[in-house]
């Protein structure tokens, strides 16, 4: 079986905000039979579907100061800093993105089979004065013609029929050949012995050419039955396409009757004709397939492009490795993330590409304790490294002891309170202990000497060589942080009917084979936190000037989900 | 010659036998080249041996061709997972305009790497395996003992293979010829060392 790793996720307050703020979601006839105590009270079941979507580790979570609350990727509000093309790390103006589109222009490109960069090569051998004795020269520019090359899988844009005639503005270059557009500069390309593309359909052969065409060709249509009919109505709604004198007389006459009519008599307009050659943009699905089937005889299965080749493709459609041209690289961005009650920024990048730090960052962890994990094995001492028991499983019905260790990144000292449910939702419910609900964790103080730890650490190796196991007594503790027991009982895999007293009446029982990951004791954890910090920043003037020392005393609760191990299954 | 009766009686050396080698004048092989095993180890015309590479002959005949590259920490003709057979009758054979990257491995039986082939970083080239012209190896990818792999192959990505329809063999071999003359200045060459 594959090893296991303890885990904590902690749960973002946003799954409550989703379902309170859309309780017609859940369908009224089943849920709410099932489960009408959807109170408070009603334990956090972390295999529900939905709290996938709300469980984090601490590291993906964010927090916000002003709130007092924990934030998670999905409900933070994002804001674009910079847009930049991750290869050559140019900015790219959101106003270029909105014209130019999504990719980079600058001659970045990946290619279609590997996803590896492309580099312009020359086909041809660089001229005579790279003989072999002058080898190391400032190399002379080479002669055209140029192609993309990848030099982990050696495609090369060659391959598909596609050369280049100067190593500059390649995706100008390739966007000519590739739409079509311009026969001038196409048959300019085409003049060195670079003929561009393979075959005369280069004409309108992308979607941007065809749609291009398309949108050209019924704009002039528009423009003519517009010219044409006096209802100055159709001007405005051209655009949306109710232009059609008949889509326009019909839905007039739903709200007047024949009353249009009237008032127009028989100026009949000319109709517009819908695209139907080629060079509107029209190209009617090709049902004769025998090429791509004389293609696939020829070249066979390697002769086809993968899912994730095809997937990658700007343009959709491509299913033979002919059809696989280079991707222009994708711009990605850095952004900033705001709470989403308050709309204070949590985290804001550096707005420089080349600079990955950040100016603003508030996660988690530093304000609310980590939980480490580990299995408490009494024959050890604990000053000995735990031997590997990540990979061992539980055994059923066998009472197990976990250490948690609590660690405290703020500069207060929080007072810790935890509730468990005594067995654990789910099919097989373990029973659950906490020996110690309620404690304190020292702060992460700044001004501690680090003599005085160390001093303390050792003395704590010495004396507490085999500490006991109390209820309501930490097992260990130190600077910040403080180790406290869990016990679990493991229920039994096994899956029976439950004796008919158990059974709550009308409660269909789920007797199906164990579903994926069902063998791994979770426990949900509600944990409430306590500290007194120095009050807002925000009332300098008045509270501030009149006790410097006022403390505030605040509190975060939340749930969480601990992750002990795998129960065996025999 | 006798090497054949040699290698059954003597015991295996850590360090191995000084090989019996076979150098065109033209090479370049550096001093701190390892060249062992009780087989012939021959190199033609032009080609260079980086230093500390290993051409290992105990389990056959190594032949290097013309303007081949040997790299660093390379192990050309090592033993493969099973003992070497007899009956092989040439360890490895490497052909013209060969490069072989840094820390790559050659199995030694009967392995042919043919003209213009290039074995990646740290890829394997399993005992008796058959490379066609102008293959590509990518780093650390792995050919299979026995392993015939067509012209033009480009193993990529796990093991992945396409064909190198660039056309750029010419281009390649020039390439090649002006890397090694950098080459032949940059390393020390001692041929005298190998020789008795
Ligand atoms: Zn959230
Ligand atoms: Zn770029
Ligand atoms: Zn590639
Ligand atoms: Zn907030």
């Amino acid at each position: 079986m594959a090893s296991f790793t303890p885990y904590s996720y902690i749960q973002c307050p946003c799954f409550d905000a989703t379902g309170q703020a859309r309780p017609s979601d859940e369908s009224p006839s089943a849920s709410s039979s099932d489960a009408p105590e959807s109170d408070d009270d009603h334990a956090f079941d972390p295999r529900s579907p939905r709290s996938n979507y709300s469980l984090y580790p601490i590291e993906h979570l964010l927090y916000c100061v002003d709130c007092n609350q924990i934030r998670c990727p999905r409900c933070v509000a994002e804001e674009l800093v910079t847009i930049y093309c991750p290869s050559c790390l140019f900015e790219v103006g959101s106003s270029s993105v909105k014209t130019e589109g999504n990719r980079c222009t600058r001659s970045c490109f990946q290619c279609p089979v590997c996803i590896g960069p492309l580099a312009v090569q020359s086909l041809e051998p660089a001229p005579e004065s790279s003989s072999l004795l002058t080898a190391d020269n400032a190399a002379p520019p080479a002669p055209g013609p140029w192609a993309l090359c990848c030099s982990y899988c050696n495609w090369s844009s060659s391959e598909i029929g596609i050369k280049f005639d100067k190593p500059q503005g390649i995706f100008g270059q390739l966007a000519k050949i590739r739409d079509g557009d311009g026969h001038g500069d196409i048959s300019v390309a085409a003049v060195d012995a670079a003929p561009t593309k393979k075959s005369g359909d280069a004409e309108a052969d992308s979607t941007k050419s065809r749609f291009a065409l398309m949108r050209s060709f019924y704009q002039s249509q528009l423009a003519n039955s517009n010219s044409t009919s006096s209802g100055n109505l159709s001007g405005t709604l051209g655009e949306y396409g109710y232009g059609s004198p008949t889509a326009l007389s019909r839905i007039m006459s739903l709200y007047s009757g024949n009353g249009l009519a009237a008032l127009k008599p028989k100026s009949r307009p000319t109709e517009i004709r819908e695209a139907d050659s080629f060079k509107d943009g029209f190209r009617p699905s090709n049902l004769d397939e025998s090429s791509s089937i004389s293609a696939l005889r020829e070249n066979g299965y390697d002769g086809t492009v993968t899912n994730s080749q095809a997937t990658s493709q700007v343009d959709e459609g491509a299913r033979f490795v002919e059809d696989l041209w280079p991707i222009p690289h994708l711009l990605r961005s850095k952004r900033a993330k705001r709470c989403p009650v308050c709309r204070h920024i949590l985290s804001k990048p550096e707005a420089k590409v080349n600079n990955t730090r950040w100016r603003i960052r508030l996660v988690a962890g530093n304000y609310i304790p980590s939980i480490s994990i580990k299995p408490l094995n009494p024959t050890d001492t604990p000053g000995l490294p735990v031997p590997d028991t990540s990979s061992l499983t539980l055994t059923p019905l066998k009472p197990t002891q976990y250490l948690l260790t609590f660690k405290n990144q703020m500069f207060d000292q929080i007072k810790v309170t935890l509730a468990t449910p005594a067995t654990t939702p789910g099919r097989f419910a373990s029973r659950v202990t906490v020996l110690c609900p309620q404690f304190t964790i020292d702060a992460n103080a700044e001004d501690y000497d680090i003599n005085e730890a160390l001093k303390d650490d050792r003395r704590q190796d010495k004396e507490e060589a085999a500490p006991q196991v109390e209820a309501g007594k930490p097992w260990e503790r130190g600077r910040n942080w403080v180790s406290i027991v869990v016990e679990v009982i493991p229920s039994s895999l096994r899956i029976e009917p439950k004796p008919a007293i158990l059974r709550k009446p009308g409660e269909a029982e789920d007797l199906g084979p164990l579903k994926e990951d069902e063998d791994i004791l979770e426990i949900p954890m509600f944990v409430r936190l306590e500290w007194e910090s120095e009050a807002a920043q925000d009332q300098v003037g008045s509270t501030a000037s009149k006790d410097k020392e006022a403390k505030e005393k605040r509190e975060l609760a939340y749930w969480c989900v601990l992750g002990l191990g795998r129960i065996s299954q025999d | 010659m006798a090497s054949n009766k040699r290698q059954s009686i003597l015991p295996r050396v850590q360090a191995g036998p000084k090989a019996p080698v076979n150098f065109s004048s033209s090479i370049t092989i550096a001093d701190t080249a390892i060249l062992t095993g009780n087989h012939t180890i021959n190199i033609s015309s032009d080609s260079v041996i980086h230093p500390r590479s290993k051409l290992d002959s105990s389990g056959g005949r190594v032949t290097i061709g013309r303007r081949c590259i040997v790299h660093e920490r390379t192990h050309v003709g090592a033993p493969g997972p099973a003992p070497p057979s007899s009956s092989a009758s040439f360890g490895v054979l490497l052909e013209d305009y060969v490069t072989v990257e840094v820390a790559a491995v050659i199995e030694s039986g009967e392995t042919t790497i043919a003209e213009g082939c290039l074995i990646g970083i740290g890829a394997r080239i399993g005992k008796g395996a058959q490379l066609g012209k102008h293959c590509t190896i990518t780093a650390k990818s792995v050919v299979s003992p026995g392993e015939r792999v067509p012209d033009y192959t480009v193993v990529y990505s796990n093991g992945v293979r396409r064909l190198d329809k660039r056309g750029v063999n010419d281009l390649k071999n020039k390439a090649q010829a002006r890397q090694i003359e950098v080459l032949r200045r940059l390393i020390p060459s001692n041929p005298a060392k190998f020789k008795d």
